[in-house]
């Protein structure tokens, strides 16, 4: 699929094939996009356990719901919970800001050199950032963030359907067994759609205008109406919700896994 | 404990029939649905309105849900359709029933696939 057409299919989507498994090639594939999202100094505070549904004892799954997610954690096959390493940026200590160094990601031309990184980098900004919790606990969430997202278009990249959600931190930590320094951040519901890939359609978003500025803030980027076109005829901007027969989905969806009306 | 009025008279089976109704665009048939409602207030010993205000709080921003009671009669649902008899199916469609009135008066609930 083109870029675009997978930005513009991402739904969360809320309604999973409970019986349908995800093959473990796509689960490795989602976590290789991950893997190459771009990263501040290098440092790579994403982490992830895969859970499989099916293969966690009943308890630790029961343990692993939210309210607002009980349902979506029984219904997707596969469960990806994201973590932030937040030691990791004191236990790399700037070498994997060498390498890039090494590999000529980084060059003198643009100031970089090893022993910036170790007589300055390092030790005069990293360490003191992690020391300062208040700037480095959204900055580290902000970069695994982006890696996440990586993995969430590459669900919909392989077919298949994911929805994030917010795990509860100290259930999650002590379920999974992770280390003390990683913080918990989403969990990716993972499986094959119930519902139409369309569910439903586009979600409402607010105004471009409403988001965006140019120059200063108050100036809106003005949206050209050519580019929305030809967007559209990409597939990344799609009919918006509500699409005729979601009503109707949801009802049929509603009774054949048996919920709430 | 026997309703002092109708069922339908109380105002959160109002919400809940307006909520059906908005939900699906159509007016539902109420009186599957208020029944199993009925044989889940004599379950539980209190009337519709008292079942859903007893989910709720107000506090100076506003309405909060009460965690504890929520997770208490979500149990009690889970305790009704298991008493009531049935196959599996009918029990999980009778808790989802009841279910669907908390949902519609605001309280957040879900089944699990399980029921």
């Amino acid at each position: 699929m083109e870029f675009k057409e997978i930005i513009g299919r991402r739904r969360s989507i809320r309604f999973f094939d409970p019986k349908r498994p995800v093959e473990r090639e796509k689960i490795q594939t989602i976590l290789e996009t991950a893997r190459l999202a771009s990263c501040a100094v290098n440092a790579h505070w994403l982490r992830a356990v895969v859970v499989e549904r099916d293969k966690i004892p009943p308890e630790k799954l029961n343990q692993l719901k939210t309210p607002v997610a009980a349902l979506t954690l029984d219904l997707a096959p596969v469960h990806i919970y994201f973590f932030v390493d937040l030691g990791i940026v004191n236990k790399i200590k700037g070498s994997r800001l060498k390498e890039l160094v090494d590999v000529g990601a980084l060059a003198p031309s643009h100031g970089w050199s090893h022993k910036f990184v170790d007589d300055f980098v390092y030790p005069q900004i990293l360490e003191p950032m992690t020391r300062n919790l208040e700037g480095y606990v959204p900055a580290a969430f902000a970069d695994a963030g982006g890696a996440a997202q990586n993995a969430l278009l590459a669900a919909f990249d392989e077919g298949l359907g994911a929805c994030l959600n917010t795990p509860n931190p100290m259930l999650t930590k002590q379920v999974l067994g992770v280390p003390d320094d990683w913080l918990p951040m989403w969990v990716m519901l993972l499986g094959y759609p119930a519902e139409s890939w369309e569910a439903g359609g586009q979600r409402p978003r607010p105004d471009f205008e409403e988001l965006y500025f140019e120059g200063e803030y108050g100036k809106p980027f003005k949206r050209d109406p050519a580019v929305v076109e030809k967007l559209k005829a990409a597939n990344m901007i799609q009919a918006p919700a509500p699409l005729p027969g979601r009503r109707e989905e949801i009802k049929k969806l509603t009774e054949e896994l048996g919920l709430p009306e | 404990m026997a309703l002092d009025k109708p069922i339908a008279d109380y105002e959160t089976v109002q919400t809940w029939r307006g909520g059906l109704s908005e939900q699906w665009g159509e007016e539902p048939d109420m009186t599957v649905r208020t029944s199993a409602l009925e044989r889940f207030c004599e379950f539980a010993g209190k009337d519709p309105d008292v079942l859903i205000a007893e989910c709720t709080r107000e506090v100076e921003s506003g309405k909060r849900i009460r965690i504890k009671a929520r997770r208490e009669f979500s149990e009690k649902i889970a305790e009704f359709q298991a008493a009531s008899g049935g196959s599996a199916r009918e029990q999980q469609k009778l808790g989802n029933t009841i279910r669907s009135f908390f949902i519609h008066n605001g309280i957040f609930m879900q089944a699990g696939l399980s029921g």
